[in-house]
């Protein structure tokens, strides 16, 4: 019964992180239909440079933490200005293809700066276990899914009331009128592309202080595209139903198949959820079924 | 059209040959015997580079026809060629099946699970197809790595692969070998295309409601051309084995998918020439990067200790953007470029570049 809370607590929690991950994904996507397949290693170079900053440069967390928020915002711009702008109105062949190449030069950069493949981050919270009925967690476990839900939070609120979000959200519904608004559609596009670094960014940090930087964390970062196909591709309620369900399957399937099925099946499970969402209902639980003309 | 002026067409079957004139004739001659004296000229070590351009253009031919002809993306290619290489190694090694059986087993079996992977592209498209792949790739890997058929993360060695009572053991005979292979598959390529199949695949890619409505049978089309584009990635998988011996998981990366959509990418999407001149082309630069790194590691010592290791992905992923961006019909058009312009000298400057 412990074993089994535990696999609960730690999952739902993994699983906050992987649907704040998604959010960064699905907010370009609403604003820009363009698909960001280097959201696994945004993830890793943002972990990395938080490392670079913590540790390397050994700097209070009240300054690196800040600076890792900064360089993703940084990084986001420049990702859109310099790869995605030359190509908006491209076919989604090019979209998709142009952020499989930046996702190869993060690659590069990340092996480039950091050669060491693992490292684990100072520890930024707590280190005393939390004790839930009979389960014991560490203490990471809760504070990623507190943090995770409180940006859900205030990204929702963002979208709802502020005129950025709600100028995002129309550039989602229809570019061309939105432009005849005088909403500056490139000036959403690159806030969009900032937001989802930072998402990616914080969800990286979270996840490393959990498990340390390996180049594993490309796979959480294609993991989290589980929590989309699941959810559904344009939906912000399906990333948060999506991700603790992801997160549940994913350790408890993991505690209970790895004896029966091999190690490492932990690892595939939202892989293998991906081909059945695909195959039963590909749009997911909460998207809406493109209709299509001519 | 790309034929010089006065090549008239006096029947049909002339004019769908693909060497028109004299000059194709005289040039594609003396490719084959450039081609096939290579061995007399080039060392082992280079040898084994245009094996391996060989049997990559193989895989992304296959790729081409899937991505550039039908327009249905697929980042799990490596995985595609690694069914292939395994069920190839596993035929040969365990069961001891001779070379061309295991070959064709082995296009076929990656072929069918290429098909299986296929099968929600009749609903979906784009980025759905994209994240099906991959998982494809994750999936297929974990397998090969967890399965005792495969060996596991030991990896499993090949035999040479050997035809009647010829081996091909040494870079050169290989070289024979693999430029046979790749020559009859690019051909089979090229006719594809340009047949019914082809054309009903450009009209999946260019409009699939479109082409529904004209009575292309859409999923008849689609998994035919994951079934052609995987089996392509079977047979370079199973030469591969054979080329390099041993087979191990980390030959095929999601990282290497990602660089055979790329090469797709450079050399052209949609045109017979591209995966060709793509495939050299990123494999020569591969070449230029592992040479002139440790140069510039001498010349620099203050270079972080990482640079051997990043900077090729850091070129390659820059060089996919840049392709994208600036040229985003690749090589294959430029090449076409030149040649309109070679044929219209002096008068180039009535090229309508386009």
């Amino acid at each position: 019964m412990a074993e089994f809370l535990q696999y609960v607590i730690t999952g739902l929690a993994v699983g906050m992180v992987y649907a704040l991950i998604a959010l960064g994904f699905a907010l370009v996507w609403k604003s820009s239909s363009v698909a960001n397949l280097a959201l696994g290693q945004l993830v890793l170079i943002s972990s990395w440079f938080t490392y670079g900053m913590l540790v390397q440069a050994s700097l209070p967390y009240w300054l690196g933490l800040p600076l890792t928020i900064l360089f993703a915002l940084l990084l986001g711009w420049i990702i859109e200005r310099f790869a995605l702008r030359p190509l908006v109105a491209q076919p989604i062949l090019s979209l998709i293809t142009v952020t499989l190449g930046v996702a190869y030069f993060l690659e590069g950069v990340v092996s480039f700066i950091w050669p060491m493949s693992v490292a684990a981050l100072p520890r930024i919270f707590p280190v005393e276990p939390v004790h839930i009925g009979p389960a014991v967690v560490s203490q990471e476990y809760i504070w990623a899914a507190v943090i995770s839900l409180a940006l859900f939070g205030l990204l929702s609120l963002f979208f709802r009331y502020h005129r950025m979000g709600v100028a995002m959200r129309a550039t989602a519904d229809d570019q061309l009128a939105v432009q005849a608004c005088a909403i500056p559609v490139t000036s959403v596009f690159s806030t969009s592309w900032m937001f989802a670094c930072v998402v990616a960014a914080i969800g990286g940090v979270l996840i490393s202080c959990i498990g340390g930087i390996t180049f594993g964390l490309v796979e959480t970062g294609l993991k989290s595209f589980s929590v989309v196909i699941l959810g559904g591709l344009n939906s912000f309620v399906g990333c948060i139903v999506a991700g603790p369900i992801i997160g549940l399957c994913e350790n408890l399937g993991g505690g209970y198949l790895t004896p029966l099925i091999g190690p490492g099946i932990k690892d595939i499970i939202p892989f293998i959820i991906i081909i059945i969402v695909m195959f039963i209902k590909p749009y997911g639980l909460f998207g809406e079924t493109r209709i299509e003309r001519i | 059209m790309d034929l010089p002026c006065g090549t008239r067409n006096y029947d049909y079957a002339k004019d769908m040959a693909i060497l028109r004139t004299r000059t194709h004739w005289a040039l594609f001659i003396g490719l084959l015997v450039i081609v096939f004296t290579a061995p007399l000229y080039l060392g082992n070590y280079w040898l084994g580079v245009a094996n391996l351009i060989g049997i990559t253009i193989i895989a992304v031919t296959g790729l081409n026809i899937l991505m550039g002809y039908c327009g249905q993306l697929s980042i799990g290619h490596a995985g595609f060629i690694a069914v292939g290489a395994y069920t190839a190694a596993v035929l040969t090694n365990r069961l001891g099946f001779p070379f061309l059986a295991g070959l064709i087993c082995s296009g076929f079996t990656a072929g069918f699970i290429g098909l299986i992977f296929g099968i929600p592209s009749v609903r979906v498209k784009g980025f759905y197809l994209a994240i099906t792949t991959i998982a494809a790739q994750f999936i297929i890997i974990w397998i090969i790595t967890h399965w005792s058929v495969t060996g596991g993360f030991v990896g499993i060695s090949v035999p040479y692969a050997s035809i009647g009572g010829i081996s091909f053991k040494g870079e050169a005979s290989q070289f024979y070998l693999i430029m046979v292979i790749t020559a009859v598959c690019i051909l089979f390529a090229k006719n594809l295309a340009r047949g019914r199949v082809g054309r009903a695949f450009i009209a999946i890619r260019d409009n699939d409601l479109a082409a529904e409505v004209m009575g292309v049978n859409l999923l008849h089309y689609k998994l035919l051309a994951f079934f052609i584009g995987c089996f392509l990635a079977g047979i370079a998988g199973s030469l591969f084995a054979h080329w390099i011996g041993f087979l191990s998981a980390e030959n095929f990366t999601l990282t290497d998918s990602i660089l055979y959509v790329g090469m797709v990418v450079i050399g052209g999407l949609g045109t017979t020439l591209g995966p060709i001149l793509g495939v050299i082309f990123i494999r020569l630069l591969q070449q230029g990067i592992m040479y002139i790194s440790p140069v510039l590691e001498n010349a620099f010592p203050g270079l972080p200790a990482g640079f051997a290791t990043g900077v090729g992905p850091m070129v390659f992923g820059l060089v996919i953007v840049l392709f994208l961006i600036l040229e985003p019909r690749g090589l294959a058009h430029r090449w076409g470029l030149f040649k309109s312009a070679y044929r219209l000298w002096p008068f180039s400057y009535c090229l309508d570049i386009t």
